[in-house]
């Protein structure tokens, strides 16, 4: 069995658990509960008859209050940078931890998520600029942990991409 | 202190203590409290070490920073952070391992974070709420700003609208002068806001026209000296139509119709200032209009080749012109060309456009 472990990276309040949530279990909820430290949780996979297991390690949002520690990144072969598209801050926040991340462990893949899709109207982060990003080579997928849209899409892809690189 | 205390003393701090021993696994030191038992329920039978790496991908992760710590026997204690296991029955446990060394002794804690975990979740939580929250109210106000804004830009259109329809020049003319000047204020490292503002309030250059009699505005020969003065008239009609606003964008545009036929030796009208005595905005703007006159025809003379039209400026360079301001319009001449050529239209008067109310947005 292989096994490899993704992060979950971004600012507070991006849906990093939710996300995470959502594709483990199947499961959302709209009440916002901040996450403190690490936790980490599993999800087998299969990528063309190959099983994968998945040790996705759902990292506290970074901010002023709580900083993500380089260790936490050691070892993953992927991550997912999140980003909520309602509030553009969180895009810098976003770039802010890939260059640590590749810092830290190097260039590994890593998929840009731009969640929170069921609340488009509110988007601050408009559709250009991540055709732009796209376009610039980044991996980019847009989701809605609420509905489930995107999610499983986004998880498949960076997992092809780690068996890949 | 006999075993029975010791044990409520472990199970009152929450706190595993273990060694870590020589093939990796822990030796269990002292008692092991209750809530341990869930995640490791053979800690307290089992004779060899405890191998809490293979069960939690965290501590696998924390024993490669504890290895470092216990061979270089660091002083004090290396923290884990906080990391949450969730036990068989799907119950969540914050907790936090520290790694120290003692006696010798690679030693390990594990503590239950418990109350002190909820009370920093519950403080991060209401900080955290509080910043959304912030955040929703500073992109209100931006929205709302911008409302603003629109009003703003909508009266400056119709005050322009007003007098071109009674003048000769075009709407695309006055698109240029908006976007030259904001050009030229940028490189000179305005404000964005301010940048933002001159595009519009340079439009508002020739308002004063509209109290000039139409036998010398519609005139299409050379004026005479009595209706030049007639005609100079129009910076100081512009600046009574515009003065005694507290909205910073008329404010400026006041200051631009007043001065933007000041030259810098002065020599200019209406007050012959001198130097930068002329406010900037003006400045600014007299570059830009001079520029675009030369440049295009109109029914009383024909366009000048642009390489003519900068001789003729750079004769004007310290006189009519602010030096700085000409060496930056020189450096930025690509973008005023970029501008000549997306809004090269002479024909379209701006009244034609007015139903669209969208003159002053930017390319």
């Amino acid at each position: 069995m292989i096994k490899k472990k993704i992060c979950m990276l971004g600012a507070f309040a991006v849906g990093k658990t939710s996300l995470v949530k959502r594709f483990v279990k199947g499961i959302f909820s709209d009440k916002y509960l901040s996450s403190v430290g690490v936790k980490i949780d599993k999800k087998k996979v299969i990528i063309e008859q190959q099983e994968v297991d998945l040790l996705l390690w759902d990292i506290h949002g970074e901010d002023e209050f709580q900083k993500v520690q380089r260790s936490y990144l050691r070892g993953s072969s992927g991550y997912f940078l999140v980003v909520d598209g309602a509030r553009r801050a969180t895009l810098n926040t976003a770039f802010t931890l890939q260059k640590r991340t590749e810092e830290t462990i190097g260039k590994v893949p890593f998929v840009l998520i731009f969640n929170k899709w069921d609340l488009k109207d509110e988007w601050e982060i408009d559709d250009k600029t991540m055709d732009d990003l796209s376009k610039d080579g980044l991996m980019v997928v847009k989701t809605s942990a609420k509905s489930g849209q995107g999610v499983e899409e986004a998880f498949l892809t960076l997992t092809r991409e780690i068996l890949e690189a | 202190m006999n075993e029975r205390m010791l044990a409520d003393l472990f199970n009152h701090l929450e706190t595993v203590v273990m060694e870590r021993l020589d093939d990796g696994s822990f030796r269990l030191v002292g008692c092991v409290p209750n809530w341990f038992k869930r995640f490791y329920p053979e800690a307290v039978s089992r004779k060899e070490g405890l191998r809490l790496q293979d069960n939690s991908p965290f501590l696998e992760n924390f024993c490669i920073d504890a290895e470092s710590f216990w061979v270089g026997k660091g002083a004090g204690r290396l923290k884990s952070g906080t990391f949450i296991e969730m036990d068989p029955l799907g119950d969540e446990y914050a907790m936090e391992a520290s790694a120290l060394c003692s006696r010798e002794k690679k030693i390990l804690l594990i503590e239950l974070l418990g109350t002190a975990y909820e009370d920093r979740k519950a403080v991060l939580q209401k900080a955290r709420e509080n910043v959304l929250f912030r955040e929703y109210l500073e992109e209100e106000v931006c929205r709302r700003t911008a409302k603003i804004r629109l009003r703003e830009e909508e009266i400056a259109l119709r005050l322009v609208w007003a007098t071109e329809s009674r003048d000769k020049d075009t709407g695309a003319h006055i698109r240029r002068i908006g976007l030259y000047s904001e050009a030229l204020a940028k490189a000179l490292g305005w404000e964005p806001q301010q940048a933002d503002d001159i595009r519009i309030a340079a439009s508002m250059h020739d308002i004063g026209k509209i109290g000039i009699p139409d036998k010398i505005l519609s005139k299409a020969g050379k004026l005479t000296s009595e209706e030049f003065e007639i005609m100079k008239k129009h910076t100081e009609i512009g600046a009574k139509i515009l003065e005694g606003s507290d909205i910073p964008l008329l404010q400026m545009a006041k200051e631009i119709a007043l001065g933007h036929h000041e030259k810098w030796d002065g020599s200019g009208y209406p007050r012959g200032l001198t130097g930068k005595a002329i406010p900037e905005s003006a400045r600014i703007v007299a570059i830009g209009d001079v520029y675009d006159a030369l440049v295009h025809s109109r029914i009383y003379k024909p366009a000048k080749p642009e390489a003519n039209a900068l001789v003729t400026m750079t004769h004007g360079n310290g006189k009519h012109f602010d030096p700085k301001i000409f060496e930056c319009f020189l450096r930025i001449l690509p973008t005023f060309r970029i501008i000549r050529q997306e809004f090269h239209g002479t024909e379209t008067m701006l009244y034609l456009e007015r139903p669209q109310m969208t003159l002053f947005r930017r390319p």
